[in-house]
């Protein structure tokens, strides 16, 4: 089964509308809006905020960031070990200590794990976390926004970009969602119009599989050498009864040969532990479900004897683009417009980091921005110096060297292992040349005869009982906001029941049900099946200290 | 020694029972701050029906104050009477139920009385002369003790947890007519809840569905159970159902919809998701009829019975019926 | 129409509580903090009243912490046309102290009508309200969940147990909003710009002896392991049996 021949296409005509497409309700215009309150969005928008305040000629701008979140941080997920590089060159003046990290990273363990046992590793060079700190994304959203705001920054939540507004091939802003819609889309009482925001520049960032990204990506066909991958990342924090110290990474079991991945556990603090499970989306196994995988791992004696006696306090779930330097667009900036961060897929698996490049590249956008509109012009052409920024920078030359590494694992755990010890060793240089990778939409899929899985609603949970823990309180009457492709087939339908890890689909009497209320925003099968597209502002999951 | 003073509540003339609650906390009260007495206080336009009852619960006296404004609830007058009756008699304590009734009443007492209220309080006790009560605050996820440091303490009890305990004293009744204005804020009269069903939200029992029930027209069950607890239960469902478009989002419990806090919970078919929980785990009794011995529901509820659901609830409403005579 | 609404910033109702270090308050870390619910019935109500009128001026005061500044700007975005902040550490657990504050700053206000939602969803004390209009010698109305106004003088309907109780009462007066009152508008994007360049007034919290001290805040007891009466219908009869005797629900 290939999930590609059920996947419906892009809605391009709702994606992409001219200025002045009827429909808005209130209209605001902004110099520069970023869609999305993630670290890369913030960053950009607190430098952009500060070079306009240090020069006269430019005075104070109209910045506006918009989050389809209730609150900032809500949709935000990471594992996280930061690199505080891009937090240090954004604020000089501040000690590490005074940064919204929680503590660095003393200790770091590497293990194989097997059904019964672990192996010790020696810690791969990539995953040297020495001088990094573990953090909770949530909290460095927050905190971040508090310095945008106390900037003049507008920070917008409860406003989902649904759509980009265009003048020819120039991006000139967004529409946000309409909200107060019934089950059969009809206005209820609550309703609310959408909006259109227009700005000289906009910069998107929306994160991992971001839609409008997508959207104009595919628009003005912009292509990269590979197609981008995902990973789904099911992750959950455990009050513990028994401290952990160290960093902790797996690999192996739950895992088969065929699915890349691995898990991770971090002590946000010394009795509040992250952990989760992280496995590409080009599995082989058509029922191989991300958060049944994550349950059975927390039965393993290395996780059960931190877990035993705690409590479970968040769930969440989050894609990754595990692509690397061939999946990034051949040029991620155009006219009026900037691709930042996941959206643009600046993450290198190697090491699991994403967070500091999102910011180098808000950064970067930031001062681009500046300068096109100091020069009064937002064309591509002056915007492109974003795209020299970043090409000139750590955050390309990172991702170059470890660009096959991710795909060396297409073959397999064993023959990916030895290609990535490989280039490990020779810094990329060996082997060498791009290792072609398909789209994880066309990875085909084979019945594995999976397990049956049952929660003890202790230390392992159904999905139903997940989503709450992911604090989402969706509006139950709210229209489906997911695309389903056509006669999907009942083997597909499972495939999805396994995909989602929020529960949203599910396969009864041969057809597909669809809970959308469920949906945590993770886009795992916007990424194999059903297009995702925004629903109201503030839908989705409330995560805390994700 | 100081005396609790113990403010009833009535409606067209007759008691209500809600009173027997307030008589029995400020009689534990009154026995735990000493050799206190507890008179009650009914504020009226006329004798009241049924305050003679008021001694067996534990009150040494009732004072029925009648105004002629005092037929419907006088927010001010009632506030100015019961605050003067509190200051001249010296009481110790003054306790209300936190009806609706009460819960407008006793703040403005309290403030007239210069006093802080402790509201809508679960349990009484006494530590070193002073009052101390437990509440409980963040939707019940929590409780509060506090320490009352004002006298009088003014307190107000929650309903359906000071079960009415016979504890019977003098019960001696008096009349006393007041004068003075009943007010500024008029209370013109009591529209009967039209028709229609009992909120899950307020109900003293919930009878919940759940998917096990196969077919919204199988609620029809849960109805006739409902029914059989004449007039006190009203059905509630689980998300699936409400999902599924057979109930209205109205009756839904849990998750987003309605947290409920009723005396007796009935979850038939349900097998108990974390956000359904939420919903119903503050009510005082919980019952699960489920064929799935495993499921969820079954660690949270006190008493469960595991079998079919389509032969279990017609029998159980027999039995009620039977008990109701 | 010149109006005064009193909010809250409140612990969001999904919190997952965990007692502080002290015992006696709520540990903040991660809470998220929002505007309490019933008090957006009162400044959605505050906003219609004004707009129906023609003109006025809508206040929301807020008596807490310095944070409870963002709550202010929410209700600012709504619509309000100024706040004010009675800043005080931590609100107390003794409702007259809030509302002796309160009451000070309310007292010249001039206001046509001051509202308050029926109670915080934190602590359920349900009784600022009420206790201002004492204070303030202003006719008092709980629980409003349908409201009429006329010149001097309004009706207003309040749920009583069994149905809906009529009030009449004179203007000025206090009123606290229940749910069904109206619909709270979210607000929009242009009202939450604007509400950063509206007036926000901080002042410290007039402080007064409290008569109630908080001696602990605990989670509430573990519900006692519940049993398996039986199978099937022949188990019936025994549930009942327990109910009525042992639970003494029936």
């Amino acid at each position: 089964m290939i999930p590609s021949q059920y996947q419906p296409p892009l809605p391009l005509d709702r994606l992409i509308l001219k200025e002045g497409t009827e429909g808005a309700g209130d209209k605001m215009e902004l110099d520069v809006l970023f869609v999305g309150a993630g670290p890369a969005g913030l960053a950009g928008a607190i430098e952009l905020a500060r070079l306009a305040k240090q020069d006269a000629s430019v005075g104070e701008l109209n910045i506006g960031v918009l989050e389809k979140a209730e609150a900032l941080g809500e949709h935000s997920l990471s594992g996280a070990v930061v690199n505080p590089r891009a937090m240090r060159e954004l604020f000089p003046d501040l000690k590490d200590a005074d940064l919204p990290f929680r503590g660095p990273v003393t200790n770091e363990a590497v293990y194989l794990l097997t059904a019964g046992g672990k192996v010790r590793l020696p810690t791969p060079p990539t995953m040297q976390n020495h001088g990094h700190y573990v953090a909770s994304i949530c909290e460095i959203v927050r905190w971040l926004g508090q310095q945008a705001e106390a900037l003049g920054v507008n920070i917008f939540t409860g406003f989902p970009a649904a759509a980009l507004l265009t003048d020819g091939d120039r991006v000139t802003g967004v529409r946000t969602a309409a909200s107060g819609l019934g089950r059969d889309g009809q206005p209820l009482s609550s309703y609310m119009a959408p909006n259109d925001l227009t700005a000289k520049v906009t910069a998107l960032s929306e994160g991992t599989r971001g839609l409008l990204s997508q959207a104009w990506l595919e628009w003005q066909r912009i292509n990269s050498e590979n197609p981008q991958i995902f990973a789904l990342g099911v992750k959950e924090i455990w009050d513990t009864k028994r401290p952990l110290d160290r960093v902790i990474h797996t690999l192996g079991w739950p895992l088969s040969n065929d699915a890349f991945g691995g898990s991770f556990c971090y002590p946000l603090a010394p009795n509040l532990v992250a952990l989760g499970i992280v496995v590409g989306l080009d599995y082989g196994a058509v029922d191989l479900d991300i958060h049944v995988l994550l349950q059975r791992l927390k039965g393993h004696s290395l996780f059960r004897e931190y877990l035993e006696g705690g409590e479970m306090v968040e769930w969440g779930a989050k894609t990754i683009p595990e692509g690397g330097y061939y999946a990034l667009p051949s040029r991620r900036s155009g006219d009026g417009v900037v691709l930042l961060g996941d959206a643009a897929g600046f993450v290198d698996v190697p090491s699991l980091k994403g967070i500091h490049y999102a910011m180098q590249s808000g950064m970067y956008a930031a001062r681009a921005i500046f300068q096109a509109l100091k020069s009064g012009d937002g064309s591509a052409g002056r915007l492109a110096e974003y795209d020299r920024l970043v090409n000139g920078s750590y955050l390309v030359s990172d991702l170059h060297r470890t660009r096959n590494m991710r795909l060396a694992f297409r073959d397999g755990f064993y023959a990916g292992g030895l290609k990535a010890g490989l280039m490990t060793l020779t810094g990329g240089r060996f082997p060498g040349g791009r290792i072609a990778m398909h789209a994880d939409v066309d990875a085909p899929r084979h019945a594995d005869g999976a397990e049956p899985f049952a929660p003890d609603g202790k230390l392992t949970f159904s999905k139903v009982d997940a989503v709450f823990k992911a604090g989402n309180t969706t509006r139950d009457s709210i229209p489906s906001h997911l695309i389903v492709g056509q006669d999907v087939t009942p083997e597909v339908a499972r495939f999805y029941t396994h995909v989602c890890p929020a529960g949203v689909y599910e396969e009864v009497d041969g057809k597909l049900r669809v809970n959308a209320p469920n949906c945590v925003d993770c886009k795992a099968t916007d990424v194999l099946g059903p297009r995702w597209t925004p629903r109201e502002g503030g839908s989705g999951p409330k995560y805390k200290r994700m | 020694m100081s005396h609790v003073l113990a403010v009833l509540e009535q409606r067209d003339g007759s008691l209500r029972k809600v009173s027997h609650e307030v008589v029995t906390g400020a009689r534990r009260l009154a026995d735990a701050l000493g050799s206190g007495e507890v008179h009650a206080l009914v504020l009226a336009a006329g004798p009241v029906q049924g305050t003679e009852a008021s001694g067996r619960y534990g009150a040494d006296k009732v004072i029925t104050a009648t105004h002629a404004g005092f037929g419907q609830y006088a927010p001010e007058g009632f506030a100015r009477v019961a605050a003067e009756q509190a200051k001249a008699g010296g009481y110790g304590a003054v306790i209300f139920a936190a009806s609706a009734q009460g819960k407008d009443l006793a703040p403005r007492v309290a403030a007239r009385l210069g006093v802080p209220l402790a509201a809508d309080v679960t349990e009484v006790a006494v530590d070193g002369g002073a009052v101390i009560v437990t509440r409980p605050v963040y939707a019940g996820k929590a409780l509060l003790q506090v320490k009352v440091t004002a006298s009088p303490a003014v307190v107000s009890l929650r309903p359906n947890v000071f079960t009415a305990v016979e504890r019977p004293k003098a019960g001696a009744v008096e009349t006393v007519a007041v004068s003075g204005d009943a007010g500024r804020v008029v209370v013109k009269g009591i529209k009967a809840a039209t028709g229609g069903s009992l909120d899950v939200a307020e109900a003293p029992i919930v009878v919940s569905g759940g998917r096990g029930l196969k077919e919204p027209a199988n609620f029809k069950l849960l109805e006739e159970l409902a029914q059989a607890f004449g007039g006190k239960a009203a059905v509630g469902a689980s998300r699936a159902v409400v999902d599924a478009g057979w109930r209205p989002h109205g009756d839904q419990v849990g998750q987003t919809g309605k947290t409920v806090s009723p005396s007796l919970y009935v979850a038939v078919g349900i097998s108990g998701a974390i956000q359904h929980l939420a919903g119903m785990r503050t009510a005082k009794v919980i019952v699960a009829i489920n064929k799935d011995k495993d499921a969820p529901i079954f660690k949270v509820a006190d008493y469960g019975i595991v079998g079919d659901l389509f032969e279990i609830v017609p029998r159980l409403t027999d039995e009620i019926k039977k008990l109701r005579g | 129409m010149k109006i005064a609404v009193c909010i809250k910033r409140v612990a969001d109702s999904e919190t997952r509580v965990k007692v502080a270090a002290d015992g006696k308050s709520l540990d903040e870390a991660g809470v998220k903090f929002i505007l309490n619910p019933y008090d957006e019935f009162a400044v959605e109500e505050a906003l219609q009243r004004k707009e129906k009128a023609g003109s006025g001026e809508v206040v929301v005061i807020a008596y807490g912490p310095q944070s409870a500044q963002e709550t202010i700007r929410t209700a600012l975005a709504m619509g309000a046309d100024r706040g004010v902040l009675l800043e005080a550490a931590s609100v107390p657990a003794d409702g007259l102290v809030v509302a002796r504050a309160l009451a000070a700053e309310l007292k010249d206000g001039g206001f046509d009508l001051i509202l308050f939602g029926k109670m915080a969803i934190d602590d359920y004390n349900q009784q600022v309200g009420p206790m201002v209009a004492e204070l303030l010698a202003l006719p008092c109305v709980t629980c409003v969940a349908h409201l009429n106004l006329a010149a001097g003088k309004g009706t207003a309907e309040r749920e009583v147990e069994g149905g809906m109780e009529e009030v009449e009462f004179p203007l000025p007066a206090v009123l606290t909003t229940d749910k069904g009152l109206n619909e709270p508008r979210y607000p929009a994007l242009k009202g939450i710009m604007a509400a950063k360049k509206k007036p926000l007034d901080v002042k410290p919290a007039a402080l007064g002896a409290a008569g109630l001290e908080v001696l602990a805040l605990t989670p509430p007891p573990e519900r006692k392991e519940g049993r398996i009466v039986g199978e099937g219908v022949a188990a019936v009869p025994e549930l009942v049996k327990l109910l009525r005797e042992e639970a003494k629900v029936l």
